[in-house]
This record gives structure tokens, C-alpha cells and sequence, in this order.
């Protein structure tokens, strides 16, 4: 529920594909606390003013990845960016960027789905283990090694920020690299052989440009564009054969 | 049948949408400046094999106010265009941990900018006074 | 109207539900399962779970204890036949995952670290920094897509079972990108859908958290057990209700009144030490931490926040440094949302819904009633968490369960035959019809938005933390009339493409159904026990009449249907609930009694 102190106005994106032929801004006046967040506002709207309008959220918390939105040409998630720093001017709330609209704020993300399946996210053992063997050994500085990578929170944030996946969207694109170099870079993976095909591809690592905007905005300090563009150095070391000095350590074979 | 009908935003203009970009742009655009020094510099190495009047030629082409502005912007160009690289650099370096620490992107540019100025005072010193 | 046929269907793609799936993928890969998911697998709720999952592995540990544990914090209402099997199973249940990849956090030895959490008396903890349900769930969907059996169904809504010949036969889902209804045939269905607190206001629980699993099988005759005992987590950020971790206790912080006192040694889990020391004080189980601040508040001593009283969470002495790197995701909730930095400053937390005990019921085989359907996960009540879970028992309920929920499906499913196929899509097409009406019937006057909010100021009213006989009265009458009411909702958006209003207003009467159990669970359940506390004379636990679960069966427009069940006590009989130095004294006469030295 709002306090009412204060109202802000937020301008929606709005996009009923039965009935309009293209998508318009709608504003609404929102009067909020001083603790709310975009998402907050939003949700105010769907439940006080227009029940119509379709956002995807969840946890409210920014780990499940639901809320990403551009907000004020920023690729955002909504439960972390708050109104009172907009406030007195208008928030402008858009669906992500380089992802079809289906409604509203809402955008189809099947081919960044279909790119996460491509890459074999999982583990490819280096070594077979029994359960009643238990767990592989692994020391804090190889876990260390990949798990900032392995933070990604599927908020696609990445994908809206980078302008090559708007331009070219064959590109992996910068979640799903990162996600591939999370599993080489695990101490317990083969690495580099089980996806080299995938990172050498022109719609791989070369297809960054290192725009550098993806990092900027993950909100899980991930760093895609580190992912991606060190494995370029792999890439071409590959390419010419070199595959002993393919990084990092221990994870190539 | 569906009754979806995704809405696929065109891409024109995307650089100009956040100022992120523009920097980029400007980034990217700094090459091209630096691509004409470099064909000047080569067309200097070239004229001093033609011997002696060529490569006087050359350079008195050089001093003419047209060029010195065009030399003092693409300096200055260079100069981004080296700050740019230096903050890029270590996103193409493997994760460095020495003695249980991480090496951090600021120091890797540090160090790239350290050798830069020192090979800078060393050919400038060399150019002056070898 | 599509028709799909898989051999299982699974609903939920959270921890349990992946889990089975892969269960099912590994054992047979000639069967054909259908994953079903509301929304895309990697925004489960499983992924907001922050502590860890426990499992035995240190050589002071046992499996006993954690039995003890398990079935003292459940106030001695678990089926300890099923807390046996669990305990037996966790550990290794927690190194399947980490072959998967799970990103488990490590001692310099590079084996398992584990840590300790309320309730627990050996350490026994397994944590991935403090995200462990992000890494598990991000780890099961990842796997998940090594096995080609396993067709995904993402941002399918299901509003119906399809039962016939006195089996679960398959789903009805509406496909939410589009509209259009797809029946989903099956020979066996596994509910993953998780829990439902959603049905009270101040929650950690992410919107999607609206017991659809529940109201469906309960529609259908599957009773919904122990549905009172809904977990108050003592430290959730005032007014979002957002979880700060157990695990901050466990690392070693405070929580103290306005005067900067441990309070909580005045409530039987003293004495207060600097260093946590495992069932004393902040490391008490999660539901005496709630009352104790709820007395805290009565007396006086809380602070006064714009959202409600609160108490404060004090991690200044752990230090940035440890902090950062073992609540990071705290750190950042504190930091971001509060603007308080954890290492300086105190802070202000107050209890909130959290967890759903109860379920519907389920057996050690995840057996629902109803044959062909199973449940796993925060869905089911299969006995484990009693009338109150211990924190790190559910993620690893979730992993345990949802793999014997696939094995017993696949093996169900073997043998079991589809009724005649026009029958099943007959009641499929009317399944469809009961759904669109909620969007196609015109002059409705109620808005779902309203009787939600009006839903759950009322179960927070009336089935808070402490209870009394009126009060739960005045909340079972106001659902009652809250369903009355919903047969009179307009859905304003008439749209096919992501009608995100009509899926709202179904999650409404799955979230009524739910609430008028627990309320009315909660009324008849005449003693205090666990999570479930009266102030009206009931104040005591009471083993003579109510040592048994509470089933509610559904009865259509009329309040449910209580019976009650006897719990099933295999090697602990109920004891004396005591933590602290009290419960140290207990266990010891425990020991006494049972004869070992």
C-alpha cells in the first residue's frame, strides 16, 4: 500500500498486439513511499489503476531475474531501482531492449533459452567420481576461478545493453558465453574441448566487439565482457595450435 | 492460429540512445584518425628511402598549419585512444591471483600505462638528444 | 485446443520438480516427461533460498542427531519413519548436485565446508556463500538439459488437474504467450509447485508463490494437511518482508531490542555467549526467534519503523571483510535496499511468512490419495518438518523428494494405462470452459486485486503468530465471504497475448482455497505446538488429543472438511521442547532415560 506523500509519474511502454499495430508510451500517476521501488510503482498501476498491464516479476529481491525493464533508456532490474531517485521527473519504464515485444513490458526470450542449451552448460567431468566417493576436491582459489561467472542470474540486462546482439542476433551474446566459461573455467570440467566450437565461432567470442556496456550494468558483478574477450586470447591460441598455453590452468586438456 | 505478434524495434540510431554508446562511437572512430597518422609516418619512412629532397619535401609538408592542427588532434586522439585501451586491456587477460590475491583491472591498466610513458620518455629522449 | 503425451507430467520447474525430472531422464530415458512451469525454471522460488541444505558429513555428527533434531524442531508432529529415510539420504543427495557443478563452498582442504543453522546441534550445513538455492537451482536446470526425454514447458500456467477413473490422468495448461489451452496427457502427474505464502501479507515469498499445486489437488479430493503451520523467519526486511538469512545467525550475529540487549535469553534459550554456540539464542529454531520478538513488541522494547515494529540484526562485529565474502547477497539487500552498510550499522528486521509447512499430503513414496499423483517439495507434507522446519532442511527435502517422486511416477507410469482419450479431452474442454468464464462472463463487480489484499490483511490478522479462538473465527468467516465474492470477479483485460490479469485473478482463487484451510486447520487444532501458538487457553502442547496431523478435505462453496491423522512415531517419543541451556539439561535426561551413557 502507498503512503501517499508523494507522487511520481511513471510512462509505460504499452503493446496489445490483438488490437494496437504498434507500441505507445502510457503515463499514470503514482504516489509512492520513499522506500518503493520501479517495480513497486508498477505494480501499484496493475492493481490500483490498469489491471491490464503485464510486467514479469517474482522475488522482488533481484535473484530471480524476472524484472529487467529499460528504465529511463537504462537496462534495469525494477525491484532494485527505486522511484525517489527519479523523483520529481518521470520515470520512463520500456521493455528490454533487442528482444521482441509481446506484450507490453513483456519480451519473447526463447533464443537466448535456445543459445543456454547449445553451449552444454554442465558439467563435462575431467574425471569420473562415484556418489560414495564423494564430493570431487576443490580448493577455494579454483572455486574462485569461476564463481563470479557463475552468477549470472539469467536477468538478460546483458543482452539489452549489448548492441551487437541488437545488430546481430546470431550472437551467443554475453550471458551465455559467460555461463560457457563459468563450466571451463570449473576445476572439475574437461574445459575448453567440450565447447570450443561454440566459442570459436563467428557468433561466439568474435562476435563481441567489447562494447563493455554489458558489464556495466549486470547486476551481479558477473563481468561477461571479461568472460567473453579473454577467451578470445584462448580462441586464437587454439586456432594456431597452441592448445598447452590455453587458459585457465587446469582446466584445458 | 496465435494471436501473438512480436514487436521487433528497429535499430537506427542505437548509438546516439545513451551516452554509453556515443563514448564507444567516439572510441571506435578514434582508429580511424589514428590509421591516417599512420599511413603520414609510413609515407615519411618511405620518402627517406627516396633519399635526401624526398624526405626534406615531406617534412616541410608537415609544417604547414593544416597539418600541425591535423598533428595536435590526433595526438590528442591517440592519447584517448591509448586510455580506452589500457581500461579494455584486461578484459582479455585470464583472471590473475597472486599470493591468494586478485590482481585488480586498475592495476593491469596502471601497468600498461606505466610502459607507455616510459617507452614514450624513451624515444622522445632518444629523438632529442641521440 | 492442443493435446500433448508424455508418460509423467511435471508441474513446477523449481528444485523439486528438475530434480524428478532428472530422476526420471537418468532411470529411463525412453520415457517421455513433460516439465510444466508458470514461468521460466530459473525465476523458481527455489532460487531466493539463501542459507544452505543439511546433510551429516562431519565425524561428530550423526544421522541420529539430525533425526533428534529434525523431529525436536518439528515439535514431535513428523512421520519419523519418513525423518529417518530423509536424514539417510541427504548427504548423499547434496554430492549428486555437487557433481553436477554445484558450486559448494569449501574448507582450504577443498572438501565441504558445512555451518551451523538454528535448530541444529553438529554443524551440518552445506552452503554455497549465501545464495544456495540460486547455485542448486541454477545447477538442477543446467543439468536438466542434458537429457533429450525432458520436454520443457515454459510459461505454461496450469489450471486444472484432469482426474478419471479415480486417477491422475494429466493437466490442463494455458500457455501464456499465447492464450491457447494445451491438455497435457500423462500416466503419472508430479506436483513441484511449491508453497503458499502469498496468502499473507508481509512474506519472503516471490509472487509466484500462490499454492497452485495445493488448490488443484485439493479440488479434487486430495486432502491438504497441517496447513496451520505456516513459518514465521524471524529476520525479513520490514515492509517488503525480503529474507535476511538464517545463516547470519549462524555466522554469528545478534539480535537485539532497542536497548541493545540479546533479548532473547529472557525466552529459554540463554545463555547468551559471544560466540553462537548451536540451539542457544539467535541459533534457536525459527519459531520460538518469531514469538520471542512478538513478546519483545508486547513489552515495549522493539523499534518503531514505518513498517511495523522490528528488532535489530546486528553483524557490525563480523566485519566487512568476512561479510562480504559470506553474506555477499546481504550485504547487498542491506546496502541497495535500506542504504544501511551491515559492518557499521544495525539492521532493523521483523518476522515474516516464509515457509508452508503443511501440504498436501503425501506419503515416504511422495503417494498423494489420489493414485497417479505425487507431490514433492514445499507442496507436499510428507511429514519431514513437523509444525516447524528446521532452516537447511528444505532444500535438501526438495533434492531427496523430488528424486523419489520421479522414480515412483516412472515406475507408476510404467504400468499404468490412459482412460479412453475423448473422455480425458472431454473434461479437458470443460476444464478450459470453467477457466475462460472467469475472463468472458460480463457484470462481475470485484477486482481479484482487492479480495487478495483483503485476504491477506485477514490471515495476518487472524493467524499471526499467536492466535486466539475469535480472531482465527473472524478470518475463516471473511474468507468464506472473500470466495463468496470471487464468483462475482471481472477481469477487465479480455485479451489472448499474456493476459497476465486473468492468470492473476486464477492465482486469487488458488491462493482463497488455501488460506480458508489454514484458517479453519488453525481454528480447530485446539493447543499450541510448533508454529501454530493460542493465547486463548490453549497455550500448551496437548499429546493426549492432538498428537495427530490435521486433513482438510475440500467441500465445494462450504468450509473444509478437518479430520485428523496420527502421526506416525517410530524411535522418539515427544520430549520436552527445549533449546539453550535447557535443552542441553533435556537431552541429558533424554540420554538418562533412554539408558546410554
Amino acid at each position: 500500500m502507498s503512503d501517499g506523500t508523494r507522487t511520481i509519474e511513471i510512462e509505460t511502454l504499452r503493446y496489445r498486439p490483438e488490437q494496437d499495430t504498434e507500441p505507445h508510451y502510457q503515463t499514470f500517476s503514482v504516489p509512492f513511499a520513499d522506500d518503493w521501488s520501479v517495480l513497486q510503482g508498477l505494480q501499484y498501476i496493475k492493481d490500483d489503476l490498469d489491471s491490464s498491464l503485464s510486467f514479469r516479476w517474482s522475488c522482488r529481491m533481484a535473484i530471480c531475474g524476472s524484472c529487467g525493464f529499460m528504465i529511463n533508456g537504462q537496462p534495469r532490474l525494477g525491484c532494485q531501482t527505486f522511484l525517489r531517485n527519479y523523483y520529481p521527473n518521470k520515470v520512463r519504464v520500456g521493455p528490454l531492449e533487442h528482444f521482441p515485444i509481446e506484450r507490453d513490458l513483456v519480451v519473447g526470450i526463447e533464443d537466448f533459452i535456445g543459445k543456454l542449451e547449445g553451449i552444454k552448460p554442465y558439467i563435462v567431468p575431467k574425471e569420473s567420481r562415484t556418489l560414495a566417493q564423494g564430493e570431487y576436491l576443490q580448493t577455494p582459489a579454483q572455486r574462485d576461478q569461476y564463481e563470479q561467472f557463475s552468477s549470472c542470474i539469467n536477468c538478460l540486462l546483458c543482452y539489452a545493453a549489448c548492441p551487437q546482439y541488437g545488430l546481430n542476433p546470431e550472437f551467443t551474446g554475453p550471458a551465455v558465453l559467460a555461463l560457457l566459461h563459468r563450466y571451463n573455467a570449473d576445476s572439475r570440467d574437461q574445459g575448453w574441448e567440450a565447447r570450443k566450437e561454440v566459442v570459436n565461432a563467428e557468433e561466439g567470442v568474435w562476435g563481441c566487439m567489447l562494447v563493455g556496456y554489458c558489464s556495466e550494468v549486470c547486476p551481479k558483478g558477473v563481468d561477461p565482457a571479461h568472460a567473453i574477450n579473454q577467451n578470445k586470447v584462448n580462441s586464437t591460441l587454439d586456432y594456431f595450435g597452441v592448445k598447452k598455453f590455453l587458459l585457465p590452468k587446469g582446466a584445458a586438456e | 492460429m496465435s494471436a501473438r505478434k512480436p514487436y521487433v524495434r528497429p535499430m537506427d540510431g542505437w548509438w546516439r540512445r545513451n551516452p554509453f554508446f556515443l563514448r564507444y562511437m567516439v572510441r571506435e572512430s578514434s582508429a580511424v584518425l589514428l590509421a591516417i597518422y599512420a599511413v603520414i609516418l609510413l609515407t615519411g619512412v618511405f620518402r627517406l628511402s627516396q633519399g635526401e629532397a624526398a624526405y626534406a619535401a615531406w617534412f616541410a609538408a608537415l609544417t604547414c598549419p593544416f597539418s600541425i592542427l591535423f598533428h595536435w588532434v590526433a595526438l590528442l586522439t591517440v592519447c584517448y585512444h591509448a586510455y580506452t585501451w589500457w581500461k579494455v586491456m584486461p578484459k582479455t587477460m585470464p583472471m590473475l591471483v597472486i599470493g591468494g590475491r586478485r590482481i585488480s583491472e586498475v592495476a593491469l591498466s596502471g601497468i600498461g600505462w606505466a610502459a607507455t610513458l616510459a617507452m614514450s620518455v624513451a624515444v622522445y629522449a632518444l629523438a632529442r638528444w641521440a | 485446443m492442443e493435446v500433448f503425451n508424455a508418460d509423467i507430467v511435471i508441474v513446477g520447474a523449481g528444485g523439486a520438480g528438475l530434480r524428478a525430472a532428472i530422476a526420471i531422464a537418468q532411470t529411463d530415458p525412453t520415457l517421455n516427461v513433460a516439465l510444466v512451469s508458470k514461468v521460466y525454471p530459473m525465476r523458481s522460488h527455489t532460487v531466493a533460498a539463501e542459507g544452505g541444505a543439511a546433510g551429516v558429513v562431519r565425524d561428530d555428527d550423526s544421522l541420529e542427531y539430525h533425526f533428534n533434531d529434525t523431529v525436536g524442531g518439528g515439535d514431535w508432529l513428523c512421520d519419523q519413519n519418513v525423518v529417518e529415510y530423509f536424514v539417510a539420504h541427504c548427504a548423499e543427495e547434496l554430492t549428486q548436485l555437487e557433481h553436477w557443478g554445484c558450486p559448494w563452498s569449501r574448507k582450504p582442504d577443498g572438501h565441504i565446508n558445512v555451518r551451523s543453522f538454528g535448530g541444529m546441534k553438529i554443524d551440518r550445513t552445506w552452503f554455497a556463500a549465501d545464495k544456495s538455492g540460486f547455485h542448486m537451482l541454477h545447477t538442477l536446470f543446467q543439468t536438466s538439459i542434458k537429457y533429450p526425454s525432458i520436454k520443457r514447458f515454459d510459461e505454461y500456467f496450469c489450471v486444472d488437474l484432469i482426474v478419471e477413473d479415480g486417477r491422475c490422468q494429466g493437466v490442463l495448461a494455458i500457455e501464456v504467450a499465447s492464450g491457447k489451452f494445451t491438455f497435457l496427457r500423462a500416466n503419472a502427474v508430479i506436483l513441484g509447485t511449491g508453497g503458499a505464502g502469498r496468502v499473507f501479507r508481509e512474506n519472503t515469498n516471490g509472487g509466484i508463490v500462490t499454492g497452485d499445486g495445493m488448490a488443484m489437488a485439493y479440488r479434487h479430493g486430495a486432502p491438504l494437511r497441517d496447513m496451520e503451520f505456516m513459518q514465521y523467519h524471524p529476520t525479513c526486511m520490514p515492509g517488503t518482508g525480503l529474507l535476511f538469512t538464517e545463516a547470519c545467525r549462524g555466522e554469528g550475529g545478534f539480535l537485539l531490542n532497542k536497548d541493545g540487549y540479546r533479548f532473547l535469553q529472557d525466552y529459554g534459550l540463554g545463555p547468551a555467549e559471544d560466540q553462537p554456540r548451536n540451539k542457544f539464542m539467535e541459533l534457536g529454531p525459527r519459531d520460538r526467534l518469531s514469538q520471542s520478538i512478538w513478546h519483545e513488541e508486547r513489552k515495549g522494547r522493539t523499534i518503531t519503523t514505518p513498517h511495523g515494529e522490528a528488532v535489530y540484526l546486528d553483524l557490525r562485529h563480523l566485519g566487512e571483510k568476512k561479510l562480504r565474502e559470506r553474506l555477499p547477497l546481504i550485504y547487498e539487500l542491506a546496502e541497495e535496499y535500506m542504504g544501511i552498510d551491515p559492518a557499521h550499522a544495525c539492521i532493523p528486521v521483523r518476522p515474516g511468512i516464509h515457509y508452508t509447512m503443511g501440504g498436501i499430503y503425501a506419503n515416504l513414496e511422495a503417494e498423494t490419495p489420489l493414485p497417479g499423483l505425487y507431490a514433492a517439495g514445499e507442496c507436499a507434507s510428507n511429514g519431514i518438518h513437523g509444525a516447524n522446519r528446521l532452516g537447511s532442511n528444505s532444500l535438501v527435502d526438495i533434492i531427496v523428494f523430488g528424486k523419489m517422486a520421479g522414480l515412483k511416477a516412472a515406475q507408476f507410469s510404467r504400468s499404468a494405462q490412459n482412460s479412453n482419450a475423448s473422455v480425458l479431452e472431454k473434461q479437458a474442454k470443460a476444464a478450459q470452459d470453467r477457466a475462460l468464464s472467469l475472463v468472458t462472463r460480463t457484470g462481475g463487480k470485484e477486482r481479484h486485486s482487492v479480495l487478495r489484499r483483503e485476504m491477506s490483511k485477514s490471515m495476518e490478522s487472524g493467524c499471526g503468530i499467536y492466535r486466539t479462538g475469535p480472531e482465527m473465527q473472524a478470518t475463516c468467516d471473511k474468507i468464506g465471504e472473500l470466495r463468496e465474492r470471487y464468483k462475482n470477479l471481472n477481469v477487465e483485460d479480455k485479451s489472448s497475448v499474456w493476459n497476465s490479469d486473468w492468470l492473476g485473478a486464477l492465482e486469487v482463487g488458488y491462493l482463497l482455497d488455501v488460506a480458508e484451510v489454514v484458517a479453519y486447520s488453525a481454528l480447530n487444532r485446539k493447543e499450541s505446538r510448533g508454529a501454530h501458538q493460542r493465547l486463548d487457553g490453549y497455550e500448551q502442547r496437548d499429546d493426549v488429543n492432538y498428537l495427530k496431523h490435521t486433513l482438510a478435505y475440500y467441500n465445494g462453496d462450504n468450509p473444509p472438511r478437518i479430520e485428523y491423522q496420527d502421526v506416525i512415531i517410530t524411535k522418539s517419543k515427544p520430549g520436552t521442547r527445549a533449546y539453550g541451556a535447557a535443552g542441553v539439561a533435556a537431552d541429558e535426561q533424554r540420554t538418562k532415560e533412554a539408558g546410554n551413557v
